[in-house]
């Protein structure tokens, strides 16, 4: 009766453990599917002209360089705005809140903005600031509706970052007689700061992907904006609008590629920072 | 000052004080945006059928005559209708003709291009030809086999246009004079993919603007169907013989003048009807005899 | 459960919020201890000021909440006070042409995408969160964890896209039919939602303590069993955590769906036939609704944002309950 447990311990156990494997390696599997897809479709695109070239034509032939401008362009921007914002927020949670019912509210918001689902957050920019306002499309809506989708974001990660300066680097400051604000601005944001610029990195990435929020924001106009005023369509608009019509597929795939290309850049960016920075402290 | 006060603490307040100004100043422009006329500027406003020859045919005539703007939205034939008889645009755009309670708001209409709808099958399907009625029947979801139009016994894969659409308006209007369609129906937002969708299922039916029958992008090919009898090509259309076939108006108040004359005669030279008209799926006006 | 960093900094993963860290928040500034310190009325008020600069920072996440029920919610009003809540939640036709505005196939639709995708999705995902944990070389690690991590960083269109172009056409190639409907809408939508689960799960998973692992392996348990009964278990609330997580991802998402579930009004009779989601009715209908319609597509947003309320508000719940237990 032992040895027949035994066996069928080891069995379930190999068993499982192949099963845990497939899951990684169909996930690896899917990631690779998609990426191999995108790329070996969209290479033929991806020429000078296509890049820096306007779209020509009802049917978009040419190239896509008033999209990545704007892509850029309202990236850059939501950043701009969301950055400060998120960066002293998370400094206010991490170092000066008591545990209570204002930062339990705080807390509650922020989890509430990070999974409102972005076509909701299209409509809140449409109604607010294109509207309300009176922004009219452009890209200033657009990052303002952008950066309440990024602040949670960045929060968590600032957060994340600088909880985990250690105690002790904190102690020899106030030991020293440094006040509050000047440990943390000297020594924890500092100290926290290659995380810090992880985080942000990865939220551009996801700023740059968004699609149903610049939408209702931005609107849909080929046009590469110059003002903050500007309307523009970005590269996943582009690439919805595309697809949708679905008659210049090439182009639409040329996109699709740039895209991720794109967003793999924030990705390997992000990783460069916190790759540099581990080396750096040993 | 602390020469070395200048990390993290100023540069955020610097980069908060700068967000703001950009802020605080957008807000008071935009307040104070209006769509103020420039004198040599044309607003054309309509149907987001024909936009695309709107659009292209506006950049290509703004790049001809620097100093001219033309400005081209897409928001719907009957408010294109609208703004154009209460001023608000220049021209309106329309891929319907006027209603009868339209007919006295004193517009001008100019025929700019043909629109024929195909009833496209995949190529392998044995059907060739149907009736009106049997279209109609179909997508209304009252047949439901292929079988029972002559083909083979598979369940119909009805793909509809999305309800923006002009050319689901026309088929509507014309088809199944102003039935409903089968609401199980695929609704797909483009005609590039109700013709991909069609290319590739071998059960699949829809409708799209004949000129996009035939595509330079892909190697996919659709059947458009023959129609109570007439074949849709060009010549059919242009003699109105094809039962599914629509104009595409410029409305405009009164006969057009100056910039809009300017305007709508550049539309309809033979160098836009040849390339953009043609490019955008429609036949030029000058095919036809309506 | 304590997440503390020791000495060496070690990477602190936060616990899904209802800890609010008081153990790593730094100490106060010492007070009169060698009576050097001596703290100016002028350092006070800046310091001060300074404070209540971040609260109102932090208090932005409160007001960007409130200001989207307050846009939203006042543009999508009309359509409640017109027909009624229960008319609206519960009227089982949408056809806006005819003046019928019911959600209930839409959220009956949502939930169904949803299911399905947590049904393919979450043990993939909790597989490969186990795998990057517990079976992973440093070698695999390398490259698992940065897959999931680029798989988190891809666009939705895209994945759309992708959906459109490749996976329809293969669904349409063996099963007949068009390859638009739930089926197809479920693999996008698992796909999607592996990296939001496997993050969370590996972080749950990862935060139990080594020691526990070593007293299982002691005892003469396989690596199997010491996941299956006594990780698992023990990292049970941060895993709901992540799978709800999951949940509101998927039944948010607009642009993955809208391209491969076929957008038809009506709650399918298949999985292989087309249909309309919460979300999707929006990117569909807004390029043209007016009036009422469009009234009411801001009410569907409106719906949409609570039920994710609600799913946070479930995290928290779950995760105080949790907390309770252990």
């Amino acid at each position: 009766m032992q040895s027949r447990e035994r066996i069928s311990k080891t069995f379930t156990n190999r068993v499982a453990l192949g099963v845990i494997w497939l899951a990684a390696i169909g996930t690896v599997g899917a990631l690779g599917t998609i990426l191999l897809y995108v790329i070996v479709n969209g290479i033929g695109q991806i020429t000078p002209a296509f890049i820096f070239t306007y779209p020509k034509g009802v049917n978009m032939e040419g190239g896509i360089w008033p999209t990545i401008q704007a892509t850029l362009y309202v990236t850059g921007l939501a950043m701009l705005i969301t950055t400060p914002v998120a960066v002293l927020a998370a400094v206010y949670l991490a170092e000066y809140a008591v545990q209570g019912r204002l930062v339990r509210i705080i807390r509650f918001a922020a989890d509430s903005l990070a999974s409102v689902p972005s076509i909701v957050m299209g409509l809140f920019g449409l109604a607010a600031f294109v509207e309300g306002i009176g922004l009219g499309f452009s890209v200033l809506a657009a990052a303002l509706a952008l950066s309440f989708l990024l602040l949670p974001i960045i929060v968590r990660t600032t957060e994340e970052a600088i909880r985990a300066v250690p105690k002790y680097i904190r102690w020899g400051s106030y030991g020293l007689g440094a006040s509050k604000w000047q440990t943390v601005s000297k020594i924890v944001l500092p100290s926290a700061l290659p995380r810090i610029t992880t985080g942000v990195i990865l939220a551009a990435g996801r700023a740059a992907g968004e699609t149903a929020v610049v939408i209702y924001t931005m609107g849909t106009m080929i046009y590469a904006p110059v003002s903050p005023l500007d309307p523009g369509r970005t590269m996943p608009v582009h690439l919805m609008l595309m697809s949708q019509e679905g008659i210049n597929l090439p182009a639409a795939y040329g996109t699709a590629l740039m895209l991720v290309l794109l967003v793999l850049g924030f990705n390997l960016a992000a990783r460069w920072i916190g790759r540099r920075n581990r080396r750096m402290q040993g | 000052m602390h020469p070395r006060w200048l990390p993290v603490k100023s540069r955020l307040l610097a980069v908060t004080l700068v967000a703001a100004a950009l802020l605080s100043s957008a807000v008071v422009a935009g307040c104070g945006r209006s769509a103020s006329g420039a004198t040599d500027q044309l607003t054309v406003t309509g149907s987001t059928t024909v936009l695309p020859i709107a659009e292209v045919a506006a950049e290509d005539f703004m790049t001809a005559n620097p100093g001219k703007s033309v400005l081209v939205a897409g928001v719907g034939s009957s408010a294109g209708i609208e703004s154009v008889s209460s001023g608000t645009s220049d021209i309106g755009t329309s891929s319907r003709d006027l209603k009868p309670e339209e007919a006295g708001l004193g517009l001008v209409d100019t025929k700019i291009a043909l629109d024929a709808i195909a009833v496209i099958v995949n190529p392998s399907n044995p059907v060739d030809s149907l009736t009106t009625s049997q279209v109609a029947d179909i997508f209304e979801g009252k047949i439901r086999n292929w079988k029972e139009v002559g083909g083979l016994d598979q369940e119909i894969g009805l793909v509809n246009r999305d309800e923006a659409s002009g050319t689901r308006e026309a088929f509507t209007k014309i088809v199944l004079g102003g039935g409903d369609f089968d609401p199980t129906a695929a609704v797909l937002p483009g005609t590039g993919q109700v013709r991909s969708v069609v290319a590739q299922s071998p059960t699949a039916i829809g409708y799209i603007s004949l000129g996009f029958v035939e595509s330079k992008f892909t190697k996919e090919r659709v059947k458009a169907l023959v129609i109570d009898g007439i074949a849709p090509d060009e010549n059919t259309v242009a003699a109105g013989t094809y039962p599914i076939s629509r104009v595409l108006h410029f409305f405009t108040k009164g006969e057009p003048t100056g910039l809009t004359k300017e305007y709508i005669d550049f539309v309809l030279s033979s160098k836009i009807q040849d390339e953009v008209v043609r490019d955008a799926g429609f036949l030029p006006i000058s095919a036809g005899v309506k | 459960m304590d997440t503390g960093s020791d000495l060496t900094g070690r990477d602190v993963a936060p616990d899904m919020c209802a800890d609010d860290g008081e153990a790593m928040r730094a100490p106060e500034p010492p007070r009169k201890s060698t009576g050097l310190t001596k703290i100016t009325r002028a350092t006070y008020l800046k310091e001060a000021a300074l404070q209540n600069l971040f609260l109102l920072c932090a208090c932005v996440a409160v007001a960007g909440v409130a200001l989207i029920f307050i846009f939203v919610g006042l543009k999508g009003w009309p359509i409640f006070a017109k027909i009624g809540l229960l008319e609206f939640l519960g009227g089982a036709t949408w056809y806006p042409t005819k003046e019928h505005f019911g959600i209930l196939p839409l959220i009956i639709n949502s939930l169904l995408a949803m299911s399905g995708a947590l049904l393919l999705g979450a043990p993939l995902a909790v597989g490969t969160a186990v795998f990057l944990s517990e079976v992973a070389s440093p070698k695999a690690r390398s490259i698992v964890r940065p897959a999931v991590e680029l798989l988190a960083g891809i666009p939705s269109v895209v994945y759309g896209f992708f959906g459109l172009v490749l996976l329809r056409p293969i669904i349409a190639g063996l099963f007949g039919g068009l390859g638009f409907g739930l089926l197809t809408v479920w693999l996008i939508l698992a796909v999607m939602i592996v990296p939001t689960i496997a993050t969370l799960t590996e972080d749950a998973l990862r935060s139990v303590p080594e020691g526990i692992r070593e007293a299982s392996y002691s005892m003469g348990a396989t690596k199997w069993q010491t996941i299956w009964r006594v990780l698992l278990p023990a990292a049970k609330i941060g895993i709901i955590d992540a799978v709800i997580l999951g949940m509101g991802r998927a039944i948010g998402e607009t642009m993955a769906v809208v391209m491969v579930a076929g957008n038809a009004r009506v709650i399918p009779d298949g999985i292989l036939k087309p249909f309309l989601t919460l979300t999707t009715v929006i990117v569909m209908d807004m390029p043209y609704a007016s009036g009422d319609h469009r009234t009411a597509l801001f009410g569907v947003a409106i719906v949409l944002f609570i039920i994710s309320m609600l799913f946070v508000a479930a995290i928290r719940v779950i995760s105080r309950f949790g907390k309770g237990m252990s």
